[in-house]
């Protein structure tokens, strides 16, 4: 209970920081919060728990032995509505949208669409609009950024979808007494007052103030990360009602016994529910790919201003007019614009993110693909994810021998000898002295999954008795039982007694089990290869070391022992009462021991395997005992073979633990208390120095400490959590994954991503997938950004040499929205280059999505070769309809006069203006043509960094041809179809026009494969340096 | 993360970017070491040499390949364009608007006349030559470069072609009055033949679109305002160094409000008149208006 005070402090505590953090932001809201918080500090101070029975009678006008009048029922339910937990606030839909058009990219677009308006409006100022273009321009950047926030939007609102499906939509039933009825309604329809029974196997259905209780104990660990079950009496023990026995909380289990009680709290006024409400309140982290788009965006910003500047400068000292270079200098920060970049981002994160979908990860936040990629340390939970969440038999002592169970999922494992005598005395044992039992008709489900009705390692046995013996139902039927007493804290054992199978032995047969020391104190013989022998000192001996083996792996040992009692002495119709316990319970004969434990899943031990190659740390962070949670994590390589903890070197040198350094520890074992009393310099410093880490007994707000702590020492960290209270920590991680199945509400929604199997190994592929993302949006963008040189220049040739415009805005933006798209989101289908899962996580600060030398490359190298092209082409088309090369120098003014009906060309034909300007539009479609043919040369180059076009596999992405295909396609429909020249100003062009870039294409190929050689041969020099990005 | 979230005083950029200009730890000036900087820069130096290079290695070699005669395509030129002066526009429409009482207003008008006619004026010893060869009615086909200079001769055309219009008797063209002269030309295009070469000459012919009732009559220079087969086919600038087009003169009897929208057309049944995207193509419409 200690701990669930402190995870109130906690939250009270970050409570005031973002109270703080709120002051710089907006006053309102620190005070709206304030309010909320000493309001909840106010309702903390219930004294429900501690009045009489009548006046609480008095209070909720109810009576403890009728319950409320269902009138008064219906009342109360009208005034404080429904018993359920709201939807945590999630952020309204309009913010969500509102975030979609808010990222950086966007933000570039929107202030490229101002500046196009504020063109505009000088041009239409100056009287002189002979274009649209401007407004054509920031029309469509308007459209692009709506549209691709729709499409982003869609996306996020379909996983949350896939999300909400799989709450539980089971309505939860309780039980209640109204006017005096018992009656089994909707745990929704519970109000305060209400008198409710609980028993075992019941979810807590609000907070309940207990009347009666026998045995009743609860699971608080969705509340306070406690595994340890509480009991829940009637008494008042503690003033603070966390921390009295008589409450119990809403949302937690109750585990076994029945208990009544009267409802003091229902919904949002529940802990669970303020401490729901609050954890949301948390703020959340800029994702890593968010940076990073903020990073590119500074850059592109900064280039388009230095352009625009120079050429502003340029164009002055030409002789423009300050109104005409500032219409410039705009249009030129304009055109640095990436304006397909922002939709081809959206769609291969949506493409991963869908990828994810299907392997069992749903992203909720379309950006969080990438963090899993460049996350470095995961901390994750034990139970349910690492593990297979359900008690398994793993080892059994029998014959002085330690025998391994099978402990796979799907029984794919070795088995062991099953001849021995004992064995099936050991068998007989536990499958009689057992209580649980399957659920009717799963005979078609495999034993492993059936549903069991019985605790965890009742459970156990049956499954692993069922595999083993056979159809154990049937066997208990042969063996018909005539008295039983369960099992209790105060025995520490269960016994049963029954009839043999053999109807001519009348003898009555006892079985027991039960913690095995006390087991051992019962017994005087001990079965051995089917003989009993005395139990004597070395048989002890044996079972000590035994079970002290069994519980050095962190499993739940159980003793087992049966005795043949005399039929002379309890003859047939023995008369056993479990009361008085008419029948021996010692001297009885020692058959084994069984020992169980939650096994890891198959695929984790592979999982965190790959982690480690790949560079990522595995962090436990459980509150289970730190034996079990060492020994799990050795199991599944967390701690990795060889590795010792401080304690463990202690033991092996026999000398104190104080005298062993530090550092010659890989693993370190922290738990809770030890963590509660470490600085955060000692965690960081504890962080640091041990690679391998377990953090057992923890509670969740530990959790979030060591995500801090992490997060301290520089790492992207990814948290793992299920319950209530690890919402603030899965919003504090880098990325939050909450579990698909176990997790609740609270976690999913705090979460950016849900892993609907619950399984550890999801996360590896999301890694994978993340990393490779990133790799391909580096290869997207560059392919992207180049083709802004060959858009750009024209522009600039056209302010400075004053030839006719090259290349217009309209074929600009179908470059960029239409054509390129699909070969830029064809690159997310690129496979990786090299084992991607072999290199360390990247270093945020050092690998950039966008660095320099990507920009630079990609701008003036492989930019400058594609304007080339463009140029070439540009000019051989002027050519060769009549102006050549140096008339068209200078001879914009007199080509675009439109009162200028007879220019003559080169070879003095005469010109109207209308046959000049279509004579510009196929200027356009070749200019066009040629960007395309480059950029398909360009998509190939881009398919590696590293290595060589071919090593990838040519056409291995088959994604990547169609597009080329498509981008092919495209080129020609827009070119060839009729129409074109007067609504997008593209012309049915030369077809010899196509080939004038296709040298400038393979030039590309060539010196980009050069350029990867260089790379690949000289690792670390000049070159590599300079021109690997 | 958290060190790369830190908020970050203005001080401490400005301090971080000062280390980024010069970094005296390891002596990087903008992120490279000076002689970095040097080995980049002749990096990109030898780069952009080598692709002007092969740039201009193509534009020689598409120079190369031209005919200097004759264009390889006249895919923007199957039809030739029309164009009337003076050619005093009003935005975007051909607007001949005067004041016969104001000789500042008219005589902006006759100047430009007179500017048209003497850009087209002629060198006389050439022509002369070049007359002998043309014969009126006919194609004027040459295969040969005959003329002085390997050159192809091109029929003369004369200011005093233009009769009343030419401005020769009546040096405001009718612009101190209500008949105003037009002057129509014909955009050359090399190996044009107007009627395919069917032999029938093409003629200017002007209808009133607007104002009928202010149109007296119309009398066309040369007569019937044919332009002659023998100016036809123009072989370029550098077969046909004195080739000049030939014109037609339009003369417009304003009468009562004095104001006009005419469409100057040459008929020929190759030449297009009706594409809506070039309103110059095969015709030239212009208002025209006599104030007094």
């Amino acid at each position: 209970m200690v701990r669930l005070q402190d995870s109130y402090d906690m939250f009270v505590e970050m409570d005031k920081m973002d109270g703080e953090m709120d002051v710089k932001i907006k006053k309102k809201k620190k005070t709206k919060k304030k309010e909320k918080l000493e309001q909840m500090k106010k309702e903390m101070d219930i004294d429900d728990h501690e009045i009489s029975l009548e006046d609480l009678e008095m209070r909720y006008t109810t009576s403890i032995t009728k319950g409320l009048t269902s009138a008064f029922a219906q009342e109360v339910l009208e005034r404080d509505g429904p018993n359920e937990l709201k939807p945590p606030k999630g952020t309204p839909e309009y913010v969500k949208f509102a975030r979609q058009l808010a990222g950086g990219l966007q933000c570039l677009m929107w202030v490229a669409a101002v500046i196009c308006f504020i063109a505009f409006g000088i041009e239409c100022a100056k009287g002189e609009f002979d274009s649209y273009d401007d407004l054509y321009l920031a029309i469509t950047l308007i459209a692009v950024v709506v549209v691709t926030g729709c499409f982003g939007y869609y996306q996020e609102f379909k996983s949350t979808n896939i999300i909400a499906s799989f709450k539980n939509l089971v309505p939860q039933q309780a039980v209640v007494i109204r006017d005096g009825q018992k009656n089994q309604i909707n745990a929704n329809l519970l109000v305060v007052g209400d008198l409710v029974e609980i028993k075992g196997g019941d979810r807590v259905p609000a907070d309940i103030r207990i009347i009666t209780a026998q045995g009743c104990k609860v699971d608080n660990s969705s509340l306070t990360g406690e595994s340890e079950p509480q009991t829940r009496s009637p008494e008042c023990t503690h003033e603070n009602p966390l921390e009295t026995r008589n409450i119990a909380f809403f949302s937690t289990t109750c585990l076994e016994g029945v208990a009544t009680g009267v409802i003091i709290n229902t919904g949002d006024r529940t802990i669970i529910g303020r401490i729901a409400s609050l954890a949301s309140g948390v703020g959340n982290e800029k994702t890593p790919i968010a940076i990073e788009i903020e990073h590119f965006v500074d850059i592109i910003a900064g280039l388009a201003i230095f352009f625009g500047f120079t050429f502003f400068v340029v164009a002055m000292f030409i002789g423009y007019a300050f109104l005409e270079a500032m219409i410039f200098f705009m249009a030129i920060v304009v055109a640095y614009v990436p304006e397909g970049l922002l939709a081809t981002v959206t769609v291969c994160l949506s493409l991963t993110a869908k990828r994810l979908a299907r392997k069992n990860c749903v992203v909720k936040n379309l950006e969080a693909v990438e963090t899993l990629g460049s996350t470095s340390v995961i901390c994750s939970d034990k139970t349910g994810t690492l593990t297979q969440n359900r008690m398994t038999v793993a080892h059994l002592w029998f014959d002085n021998m330690i025998h391994a169970a099978d402990t796979t999922e799907d029984q794919s494992g070795q088995s062991f000898d099953q001849s021995s005598e004992t064995w099936r005395a050991l068998a007989r044992v536990a499958g009689l002295c057992n209580r649980a039992i399957f659920r009717p008709n799963q005979e078609t489900v495999p034993i492993p999954k059936r549903i069991v009705v019985g605790d965890a390692s009742e459970t156990a046995l049956l499954k692993f008795t069922e595999l083993t013996v056979g159809n154990i139902i049937e066997y208990r039927g042969r063996f018909r039982k005539v008295c039983e007493l369960p099992f209790n804290s105060t025995n520490k054992f269960q016994l049963s007694v029954h009839e043999l199978e053999d109807p001519l032995d009348l003898r009555y047969l006892l079985v027991m089990k039960g913690a095995p020391e006390r087991i051992l104190e019962r017994c005087s013989t001990i079965l051995i290869k089917g003989q009993e022998l005395p139990l004597d000192e070395q048989w002890k001996e044996a079972f000590q070391t035994a079970y002290m083996d069994l519980g050095g792996l962190g499993e739940r040992v159980l003793g087992f022992c049966h005795i043949y009692l005399n039929e002379k002495e309890y003859p047939r119709g023995y008369n056993f009462d479990p009361d008085d316990m008419n029948f021996p319970t010692s001297g009885l004969c020692f058959a084994g021991l069984i020992s169980m434990i939650d096994p890891p899943r198959a695929t984790v031990p592979d999982a965190v395997m790959k982690c480690r190659t790949a560079g990522i740390r595995v962090v436990m962070v459980t509150g289970d005992h730190p034996i079990t949670a060492k020994a799990i994590a050795a199991n599944v390589g967390i701690i990795s073979e060889g590795s010792e903890t401080v304690e463990d070197i202690a033991n092996r040198l026999r000398i104190p633990v104080e005298q062993v350094k530090k550092s010659d520890a890989r693993a370190c074992v922290i738990n809770g208390g030890q963590l509660k009393d470490m600085t955060s310099d000692e965690l960081d410093e504890a962080l640091r120095n041990h690679p391998e880490m377990v953090f057992a007994r923890t509670s969740p707000q530990q959790k979030l400490i060591i995500v801090e702590s992490c997060q301290r020492l520089g790492s992207i960290v990814a948290v793992t959590g299920d319950g209530v209270n690890d919402s603030p920590a899965l919003k504090k991680a880098d990325i939050g994954i909450a579990m698909g199945i176990a997790g609740s509400d609270a976690a999913k929604n705090a979460a950016d991503m849900i892993l609907l199997d619950d399984n550890f190994a999801s996360i590896v592929t999301g890694v994978e997938q993340g990393r490779l993302i990133f790799d391909n949006l580096k290869k997207s963008i560059a392919y992207t950004l180049t083709k802004n040189i060959p858009e750009l220049t024209p522009y600039l040739i056209y302010i400075t040499v004053s030839v006719p415009l090259p290349l217009g805005c309209i074929t600009i933006l179908f470059i960029e929205l239409a054509t390129d798209i699909f070969p830029s989101v064809s690159l997310a289908y690129e496979k990786a280059e090299s084992d991607i899962m072999h290199i360390k996580p990247r270093n945020p600060r050092r690998h950039r999505l966008v660095n320099e030398a990507l920009a630079v490359y990609s701008y003036f190298q492989i930019g400058a070769i594609q304007s080339f092209a463009g140029f070439t082409d540009y000019f051989a088309a002027q050519a060769q309809e009549g102006w050549f090369p140096l008339l068209c120098v200078g001879l914009r003014s007199q080509w675009e006069d439109d009162h200028l009906q007879d220019l003559q060309d080169s070879y003095g034909q005469e010109w109207t203006f209308s046959q000049r300007l279509y004579q510009e539009y196929t200027c356009y479609t070749v200019f066009f043509v040629s960007i395309e043919i480059c950029q398909i040369a360009d998509v190939l180059i881009r398919k590696t960094r590293r290595l060589s076009v071919f090593q990838q596999g040519f056409l291995r992405n088959r994604v990547l041809v169609s597009a080329i295909v498509f981008q092919l396609c495209l080129g020609n429909l827009l070119c060839y179809c009729p129409g074109m020249p007067n609504i997008f100003n593209f012309m049915p062009i030369r077809v010899q026009w196509w080939f004038v870039p296709v040298p400038y294409g393979i030039l590309i190929f060539v010196y980009d494969e050069i350029r990867k050689l260089g790379v690949r041969r000289h690792p670390g020099s000049w070159w590599d340096q300079e021109l690997y990005y | 993360m958290a060190t790369l979230k830190e908020k970050r005083t203005c001080a401490q950029r400005c301090e971080d970017f000062g280390h980024f200009v010069w970094n005296s730890d390891n002596g990087t000036l903008m992120g490279r070491t000076p002689i970095k900087w040097v080995y980049i820069s002749l990096y990109y130096v030898a780069f952009y040499i080598v692709m002007t290079g092969l740039f201009a290695l193509s534009i020689y070699v598409l120079m190369y390949t031209l005919d200097p005669y004759e264009p390889d395509y006249q895919d923007r030129l199957h039809s030739p364009g029309v164009m009337a002066w003076p050619d005093t526009y009003n935005d975007l429409d051909l607007d001949i608007f005067y004041n016969m009482s104001d000789q500042h207003s008219w005589m902006k008008m006759s100047e430009c006349l007179k500017h048209f006619l003497v850009r087209e004026s002629p060198l006389r010893s050439v022509w002369d030559a070049a007359t002998e060869n043309c014969t009126q009615g006919h194609y004027f086909f040459q295969k040969k470069f005959e003329a002085p200079g390997h050159t192809k001769w091109a029929c003369p055309f004369t200011q005093s072609m233009l009769g009343n219009c030419s401005g020769l008797e009546d040096p405001s063209f009718g612009y101190n009055g209500s008949e105003p002269c037009v002057i129509i030309k014909m955009n050359r295009i090399i190996n044009f033949l107007p009627n395919n070469g069917t032999g029938m000459a093409p003629y200017v012919n002007c209808t009133v679109l607007d104002g009928h009732k202010n149109v007296g009559e119309m009398e066309y220079f040369p007569k019937n305002g044919t332009l002659d087969l023998s100016y036809f086919p123009y072989y370029g600038r550098k077969a046909q160094p004195t080739y000049i087009n030939p014109l037609v003169a339009v003369k417009i009897h304003l009468v009562q409000e004095r104001e006009a929208k005419i469409q100057c057309r040459v008929v020929a049944h190759n030449i297009a008149y009706q594409n809506f995207y070039d309103p110059y193509e095969g015709k030239v419409i212009f208002h025209i208006r006599a104030s007094s």
